[in-house]
């Protein structure tokens, strides 16, 4: 189809915000895990810890949170590149959703449960492995789905410190002609995306139906 | 050092406030929007006809998949290619209204629906019409599970805002960025700045999350 | 049914010594100096007005909660107040005691992502070491034996709640319990099924089980409990012989108590002096069963409602 410019740039971009959106979420479900954990079942001084990073993710903007990473750590000599403080930055972020996913997700399992292992004589890890865990996960699916999306989204913020993802080449295309049409052609784009994305939530979910009380 | 940082801070402190002062005003606008389409798209949503349904489903569909940014650069750039010339703080409010109508859409029917189907029931059986059912009998019920997600979206409008930096708006955002680029410590602006969006975000949490709790208590 | 079900015996003749335990929640205190002894092969039953603190005295016997002070001794093994002991129970111990008493809870609690089968093998093989095959092999000798052969494959959420408790107390029961503690077991029934599992705790009584059975049926607690034990207003006001607490109370809170459970299904009966024994006089045995649980349901709400 003709439609009077080259769009193949912007699937380049596509293909960037993709893989930065993958990274991101891998990065951010493992250490997500981990923060869960510690938050629903760790030391006090740490769980504390973990609330104020959660809190200060949410709390601040995000483009702020970016412009810290990359300009703010420059004034400790510290000079990363486009790419390197945009995909810390998504995990940065990331993190933080995902560890309220996690916390959620284990505080959501009816205790019943939890008692009625202990009181069969399952062990605490026992019980977490084997009873609320596998419950936990069941719940988390569909918060999981949306957090993927989010990610995916968050990528168009790296534009602004000039990493080429989707909306970098769209208003690269954009200043040249018909910006509306370039701009619904990156909507689309997402579109895609995103409902590939939904899609696999729905299915996933459904698999895991076992796990509904 | 810190008497470095606390005088620097004192020279940009009453600049920063007026930033966070548009930054609040694009906020609370941008929020009327929102509020009022996603009034309208959920009662498509919930309507009678598929095809109203269709539209309401659609715009949330799109709407929802679509980063924020984007939707602003449309608002901004992007209508002028069909003539439409929004300035700069119009195009915000508009870009954060559209935006987030598609969260309270969804906020205002999952809280519609989460009202037990009896409770419905029991209105039809006492003869009360569609709306006097609506008004008398659902939404006070509804309100409490409304509540909670839009202080959320609220405190998520509030950061958002922080993109029109990117359209030329004088916002807190865009005054902390021109102030790093002046004295050459970015990092003690953007303290600055954060301590600032920190306190609007706890306050709002905080404060709006006590609420709910007077709320709740009334309501049982 | 269950005759596979063995009931171990430990040396001494008492299964369970509660020696003026206090319980507290924060600074409210749910019991205080609660005393009461279960011999071996003996079915205590605990009653009272809800909120008394039924439930969290017997899990403190299987230490799903601490308690402040006083000592518990379940078969053998001594658990001390948080006040009164430096360290709580070890690990071993409270993996022992866990495994010698099974628990049946009000709401089933059935794991809802395993099968009926791998509900009840799953404690043998984590805590017993049994293998995978043995387990639920035997899984599925207990669940044909309390009449579930056909629901073995099924997952909870597809069983009705009589034969969810049926499973929780196979699951209990897998561990070859030598004390069941039940909560409640039936208040969560729909009543047509409530006799199903009601059966299968007579079936357990029959075979020796020792038991502490809380619960609202006051028709099958005189039937089947040599002991019943009134709980009311953070104490135990009145243990006893079962028919002889049940017919003729002697304190007056077990009176009122009683009076409560009893009047409102029989205004004509005589009041003055409430008594189980007058009730049977006046009523059929199946009727006043379904009254009781029916009556005992709307006070339970109605003191809800209050709170
Ligand atoms: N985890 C807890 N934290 C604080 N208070 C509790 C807790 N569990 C129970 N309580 C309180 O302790 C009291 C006794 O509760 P318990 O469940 O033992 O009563 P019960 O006799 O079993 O009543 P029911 O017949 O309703 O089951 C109640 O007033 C209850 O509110
Ligand atoms: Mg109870």
């Amino acid at each position: 189809m003709n439609i009077g410019f080259d769009t193949s740039q912007m699937l380049h971009g596509a293909v960037l915000t993709v893989e930065l959106a993958a990274g991101g979420v891998g990065v951010s479900l493992v250490l997500g895990a981990l923060g869960g954990l510690a938050r629903s079942r760790g030391p006090r001084w740490l769980r504390w810890l973990i609330v104020g990073y959660v809190e200060l993710v949410r709390g601040l903007p995000q483009i702020l949170q970016l412009f810290i990473l990359y300009f703010g750590l420059t004034q400790f000599g510290i000079n990363l590149s486009p790419f390197t403080a945009g995909f810390i930055w998504m995990c940065f972020y990331g993190t933080g959703y995902a560890i309220e996913i996690f916390r959620a997700g284990i505080s959501g399992v009816h205790p019943g449960q939890l008692e009625a292992s202990t009181a069969l004589g399952l062990s605490r890890f026992q019980s977490f492995r084997r009873v609320v865990l596998p419950q936990a996960v069941a719940r988390m699916v569909p918060p999981l789905t949306t957090f993927v999306i989010l990610e995916l989204k968050n990528t168009t913020l790296l534009y602004i410190i000039g990493v080429p993802e989707i909306m970098y080449h769209a208003n690269l295309l954009a200043s040249n002609s018909q910006p509306l049409n370039i701009y619904l052609i990156a909507v689309g784009f997402y579109l895609v995306m995103n409902m590939t994305l939904g899609r696999l939530g729905a299915y996933v979910e459904h698999k895991m139906s076992w796990a509904k009380s | 050092m810190f008497a470095g940082i606390l005088t620097l801070w004192g020279q940009y402190f009453g600049n920063f406030l007026g930033g966070l002062g548009i930054s609040l005003e694009i906020t609370v606008a941008g929020l009327a929007f929102a509020l009022v389409a996603g009034a309208g798209f959920a009662a498509l949503r919930l309507a009678r006809f598929r095809v109203l349904r269709l539209i309401g489903t659609a715009y949330v569909e799109v709407v929802r998949a679509t980063p924020m940014l984007l939707v602003l650069y449309i608002m901004y750039f992007g209508l002028g290619q069909v003539g439409i010339k929004l300035p700069a703080y119009w195009a915000a409010v508009i870009a954060l209204g559209t935006f987030y109508a598609a969260q309270f859409t969804e906020i205002f029917r999952g809280g519609i629906q989460s009202v037990d189907r009896g409770q419905r029931e029991a209105a039809d059986a006492l003869g009360l019409s569609r709306w006097q059912r609506l008004r008398k009998v659902v939404l006070p019920q509804a309100v409490m599970t409304i509540l909670l997600p839009s202080t959320n979206a609220l405190a998520d409008i509030i950061k958002d805002s922080s993109l029109v930096i990117t359209i030329g708006l004088s916002d807190l955002m865009a005054r902390t960025y021109e102030a790093t680029s002046a004295t050459f410590e970015p990092m003690d602006m953007f303290l600055l700045a954060g301590v600032m969006y920190l306190v609007v975000y706890l306050l709002l949490s905080r404060v709006l999350g006590r609420l709910e709790l007077n709320v709740q208590r009334r309501h049982g | 049914m269950f005759s596979d079900v063995m009931v171990n015996s430990t040396p001494s003749d008492i299964a369970v010594d509660i020696r003026s335990v206090t319980k507290k929640f924060g600074e409210r205190t749910i019991f205080g100096d609660v005393s009461l002894q279960v011999r071996q092969g003996e079915v205590v039953a605990l009653i009272g007005p809800s909120g008394a603190g039924k439930s969290t005295l017997i899990r403190c016997v299987n230490c799903l909660t601490p308690f402040e002070s006083g000592s518990i001794m379940v078969l053998g093994h001594e658990l001390h107040g948080t006040n009164e002991a430096k360290r709580g129970p070890s690990r071993e111990m409270l993996k022992s005691i866990r495994t010698e008493t099974g628990m049946v809870f009000q709401s089933f609690n059935l794991f809802p992502h395993m099968s009926v089968v791998d509900n009840v093998a799953l404690a043998p093989v984590l805590v017993l070491g049994t293998s995978r095959e043995e387990a639920r092999e035997q899984a599925r000798e207990l669940l044909c034996s309390i009449g579930l052969s056909h629901r073995v494959d099924a997952y909870p959420r597809h069983l009705s709640g009589g034969e969810q408790q049926r499973v929780a107390i196979c699951r209990a029961l897998a561990m070859k319990p030598s004390l069941m503690l039940f909560d409640e077991p039936t208040s969560a029934l729909d009543p047509e099924l409530v006799g199903e599992v009601l059966g299968a705790i007579r079936a357990l009584v029959d075979r020796g089980m020792t038991m502490m059975l809380v619960t609202h049926e006051m028709m099958f607690a005189r039937d089947v409990a040599d002991t019943v034990a009134v709980m009311a207003d953070g104490a135990l006001v009145e243990i006893g012989p079962a028919r002889q607490v049940l017919d003729d109370p002697q304190t007056d809170r077990c009176k009122s108590f009683l009076s409560r459970v009893l009047q409102q299904k029989a205004p004509s009966a005589n009041t003055s002096a409430p008594s189980m024994g007058a009730q049977i006089a006046a009523d059929a045995p199946t009727q006043e069963h379904e009254q009781a649980r029916d009556t005992d349901r709307k006070r339970k709400h109605a003191e809800e409602v209050e709170r």
